[in-house]
């Protein structure tokens, strides 16, 4: 059976998944019942509904063409981007977190968003990084008061 | 008509002086100022300010961080429309259609109209207060949990009939906008629900975060994704910094209605901005000649949901000033900071301290006035920035947002989730998935629950008491109808879809 | 020889080390403060923490001519903010400021890594306040003792609000049901917003709140005020009776106030700690602010206080088992 509208397909599977994760998860609670909800009464209707979902979605994209407005294929993925952005952003919470201090987290962070796209151009980055970083300082740190060390030897 | 008058000019006379003037404008300017920093939001703000307010008159103490309060929505505004960063639940809307409109180089045009429904909400709602203040407060006594449930379900419904994408989808969306929204503590036994052993969510994700990963990043991916990287957040050119004639009669109506809709939404606790923009959003949309420009830039769903929005922010001061009870952890703030000045709110305070409530009225006038005069000139200089290269623009954007969301609890678990969303957010989008209806359900979904249950234990059992109560029910059938208006058509098309299979299969 | 000398020179080399230590150790308290201080505040902004943290931080900041910060640190009951000051070293520049909520963590969350007896330096109980218990004005009774009565009349059926599992209120109100032996709906809500809305609208009967909310509602008639949970009559409403004498002897309930230092923090600084605030506690600017948020300045020594801290945990412990709330 070829799959008419992919994007729906896939759109389908997900749902289906993240419903099933979702009753999974919910199993820990006690569930109850509709007078006296426990806790995992909600989440586990609300996984079921999820599945229920995915699964009339993903049956339709089997049988039904897609509308004119609605792409049918999932294409144009922008790799570099996704996986850079989100890494850099990962990258410069966990430095936050270790302490190592504002100024090496920004920098490395505004460098990070540089290698998300192919014209790196690393004059311009350091550059960029630098004045990003020390306006930052002067609004968040001196101006708004937020408390967080400048370097890792700083208090 | 006299009492309210001498009121007024009492209020006035009050917030007119030198002193009250120069705090209402400090406090309008950060409000602004912050508002336009995401994730750090009026919250935090009026707390760094609270201590300072122990040094002045109390008065200038409220008006101040009154102020901050609703200037934030301002500057909230202004980031999502020009970077599609929406700060809060609110801004959300905003950016559905803002962000749109400064692609096609009418970002002064959505400012502009942002900061002008937001003025004639904010001058109509401080009105409403001086006159029905107290009355509405006692409207709002009526809504129990049914009422609640039912109102917020068919806000739920809505959101996704009306939406884009495939009706399919939205609801799908919803349930799992929900499932994020329970993160956290349970409200009756207080356990921790999918927190996964993670100490810092068992408050719950919240909403900036979810909102920023998931419209904030997601935009760079796309305009970064392709083979050539956006140049400019401007496709072409800027069309003019103010609003034609055109636009102003156009928003006439999504401005009137969307203060209604938020001066409705305002009194009620534990509703908020989010669900009066949603709302106005949706119904405008609906009204429209041509649905089919909400998304793409129609400046009246700019104007409607601003509206709603201010309207709201300022009538939520009514349960706290009246009754004492306060609807939002803003709102408790103001509370507590009346307290620390010795003010208790209540039913008394209008007559115990009438400098202090009609001061209070007539600064917020002053202030939003303050704030269409501050926001005006400013929409040249944000328009400008909107002309620095995309390759130089997208890294501040990612600043900002580490910076902001960081902020929100000084640890790196809500950029790390704030980046969850944004990969995840990234695939839902390439399937074709709409994000409100999530962040509606998002922000909804633990309200809606405790409802939920309290209404079932309430009435041991009896699922019908969402019918029997009259407003409830009303919400019910009105969700219910919605449904039906909105399924019927589509399975139509379905049948006629799967009749013009049969022959090819044949 | 040498495996005699060998110890004794180490050992001289150990006493001398400590001693230059401890001269170190008595300098930087001598000099304590001599850089800003900071006092973590476990809640969001603006709740009674941030009334008594901010007012003690400025006068502690007037008394000792150093800045003394506040730091909101919210999330999880008061968890977060306080695992950060059993962390914090301990040199007095980190100290927390809690509500008698750290006396129920260690019997709601099973799973922190700390104990808040060991890990935390109990320095000073700083004030206390009473809740109210108010009804709507629709049940037919006057007095504490004939709520009772209408309680174990219709058992199951009087609804009592509480603003979160675990909160102060809800254990006032489970200690109510059980020293009365009554059989009461308890209804959460999140937050006390919520909860007062139905209260005032009728949809639920009783609730245990704050004096602050209270007070102008009922001079407004909007909720009929039974009585005050202390052990004595509140002085900013002495025609109210406390729950004890009128129809439940012995009950007594109050959220109390109190700062903490990490553990292993000197004595000295303790005592300077204490002394400071104490000394705070007596101006009269502390004693008509706090008299103005409902609030009965205590004060102390750090001894009575250890016991205080660990007494109340034991009582309250027992509260939540027999509440049946079941630790995370």
């Amino acid at each position: 059976m070829r799959i008419k509208n992919p994007q729906d397909f896939w759109c389908g599977v997900f749902f289906i998944a993240l419903g099933a994760l979702a009753i999974h998860t919910s199993r820990v609670y006690p569930i109850g019942s509709a007078l006296e909800m426990g806790p995992g009464y909600f989440p586990m209707w609300l996984g079921g509904i999820m599945v229920a979902f995915g699964l009339i979605i993903g049956g339709l994209s089997l049988r039904l063409q897609p509308d004119a407005i609605q792409r049918a294929e999932v294409k144009d993925w922008a790799f570099r981007p996704w996986i850079v952005l989100t890494a850099t952003l990962v990258v410069y919470a966990l430095l936050m977190d270790a302490g190592v201090g504002f100024v090496p987290s920004l920098m490395v962070l505004v460098s990070g968003c540089a290698l998300a796209h192919k014209d790196v151009r690393w004059r311009e980055t350091l550059l960029l990084s630098v004045l990003v970083t020390a306006a930052s300082v002067a609004i968040f740190l001196f101006g708004l008061g937020l408390p967080y060390r400048l370097f890792w030897w700083s208090d | 008509m006299h009492d309210l008058l001498q009121n007024l000019i009492l209020g006035f006379s009050v917030a007119l002086t030198l002193q009250n003037l120069m705090y209402c404008f400090i406090g309008v300017f950060l409000g602004t100022m912050i508002g336009v920093l995401p994730g750090i939001g009026p919250l935090a703000t009026m707390a760094m300010l609270l201590p300072l307010t122990f040094f002045l008159p109390p008065v200038s103490a409220i008006i101040m961080l009154a102020g901050i309060y609703y200037g934030s929505d301002y500057g909230g505004s202004t980031t999502a429309i020009l970077v599609n960063l929406p700060g809060e639940g609110s801004s959300v809307v905003t950016l559905l259609d803002g962000h749109p409109m400064a692609q096609q180089g009418r970002a002064g045009p959505a400012l502009a109209i942002a900061a002008i429904g937001s003025f004639f909400a904010g001058c109509v709602s401080t009105l409403l207060i001086a006159l029905v203040g107290p009355p509405l407060a006692s409207v709002a006594l009526n809504f129990g949990s049914p009422e609640y449930f039912s109102l917020m379900l068919m806000a739920l419904v809505c959101a996704s009939v009306v939406g884009s994408g495939s009706l399919l989808k939205s609801l799908a969306m919803v349930a799992a906008g929900l499932l994020i929204g329970i993160v956290g503590t349970d409200l009756s036994t207080g356990m921790s629900r999918f927190t996964f052993g993670v100490v810092e969510l068992s408050d719950g994700v919240g909403i900036a975060v979810v909102a920023m990963g998931v419209f904030g990043l997601t935009e760079i991916v796309k305009n970064l994704g392709g083979p050539h990287m956006t140049q400019t957040i401007v496709r072409g050119k800027i069309q003019g910094l103010m609003p034609k004639w055109q636009d102003l009669k156009t928003c006439f109506g999504p401005i009137f209605r969307g203060t209604s809709i938020g001066a409705l939404y305002g009194p009620l606790p534990g509703l908020g901005g989010t669900i009066s923009s949603f709302t106005s959003y949706m119904l405008e949309k609906k009204l429209a000649k041509d649905p089919s420009r909400f998304g793409n830039g129609a400046i009246e769903g700019v104007a409607g949901p601003e509206s709603a929005n201010n309207a709201c922010a300022q009538t939520t001061f009514v349960p706290m000033l009246t009754l004492g009870i306060p609807g939002s952890a803003s709102m408790a703030l103001m509370l507590g900071a009346m307290i620390i000045h010795g003010i208790t709110p209540g039913p008394q305070v209008m007559t115990s301290r009438p400098d202090l409530f009609w001061g209070l009225i007539a600064s917020m006038w002053i202030g939003n006035g303050m704030l269409l005069l501050l926001n005006l000139p400013l929409i040249g200089i944000w328009v400008k920035l909107l002309q620095v290269p995309y390759r130089l623009l997208f890294p501040i954007i990612m600043t900002m947002m580490g910076i902001g969301i960081y902020s929100l609890s000084n640890s790196g678990t809500d950029v790390l989730l704030m980046a969850l969303f944004g990969f995840v957010g990234y695939i839902l989008m390439k399937l074709g998935c709409p994000f409100p209806p999530l962040i509606l359900a998002m922000v909804l979904g633990p309200v809606m629950e405790e409802n939920l249950r309290r209404s079932m234990f309430l009435s041991e059992g009896d699922a019908t008491i969402f019918i029997t109560r009259p407003i409830s029910g009303a919400f019910i059938f009105a969700t219910v109808a919605l449904l039906i208006v909105f399924i019927v058509p589509a399975l139509r098309r379905y049948r006629r879809d799967i009749g013009n299979e049969a022959p090819q299969r044949g | 020889m040498i495996s005699r000398t060998i110890p004794k020179r180490l050992g001289v080399a150990c006493v001398a080390l400590a001693a230059m230590a401890s001269v170190q150790d008595t300098h930087a308290q001598s000099s304590f403060p001599n850089r800003p201080v900071r006092l973590v505040n476990p809640y969001t902004p603006g709740g009674s923490v941030d009334i008594v943290s901010r007012a003690v931080a400025a006068g502690l900041g007037e008394i000792w001519g150093q800045q003394v910060i506040v730091d909101n640190r919210p999330g999880a009951g008061t968890v977060i903010g306080t695992e950060i000051v059993t962390r914090a070293e301990p040199d007095g520049y980190t100290m927390l400021c809690n509500s008698s909520a750290i006396a129920i963590m260690p019997a709601m969350y099973r799973s922190i890594k700390f104990d808040t007896v060991r890990d935390l330096s109990a320095i000073i109980h700083v004030t206390s306040s009473n809740s109210m218990l108010a009804v709507h004005p629709s049940v037919p009774v006057k007095s504490v003792k004939e709520l009772i009565v209408l309680a174990k009349a219709q058992p199951g059926q009087m609804t009592a609000a509480v603003s979160g599992i675990g909160s102060t209120n809800h254990l006032t109100t489970e200690l109510f049901k059980t020293m009365a032996q009554l059989d009461l709906l308890v209804v959460p809500y999140k937050g006390g917003g919520p909860a007062m809305t139905d209260l005032i609208g009728g949809q639920v009967k009783m609730f245990f709140n704050s004096a602050a909310a209270f007070l102008p509602l009922m001079k407004a008639g909007k909720v009929r005020v039974l009585a005050t949970s202390g052990a004595q009559r509140a002085d900013y409403a002495p025609e109210i009776p406390t729950v004890a004498e009128s129809g439940l002897p012995g009950f007594e309930s109050s959220t109390w106030f109190a700062i903490y230092g990490p553990r292993a923090l000197p004595a000295a600084l303790a005592q300077r700690w204490n002394e400071a605030v104490n000394r705070y506690l007596e101006t009269p600017q502390a004693k008509e602010y706090f008299r103005k948020n409902h609030m009965r300045p205590v004060g102390g020594t750090i001894a009575s206080f250890a016991e205080y801290h660990k007494s109340e945990t034991a009582r309250w412990s027992k509260v939540i088992v027999s509440a049946g709330i079941k630790p995370q």
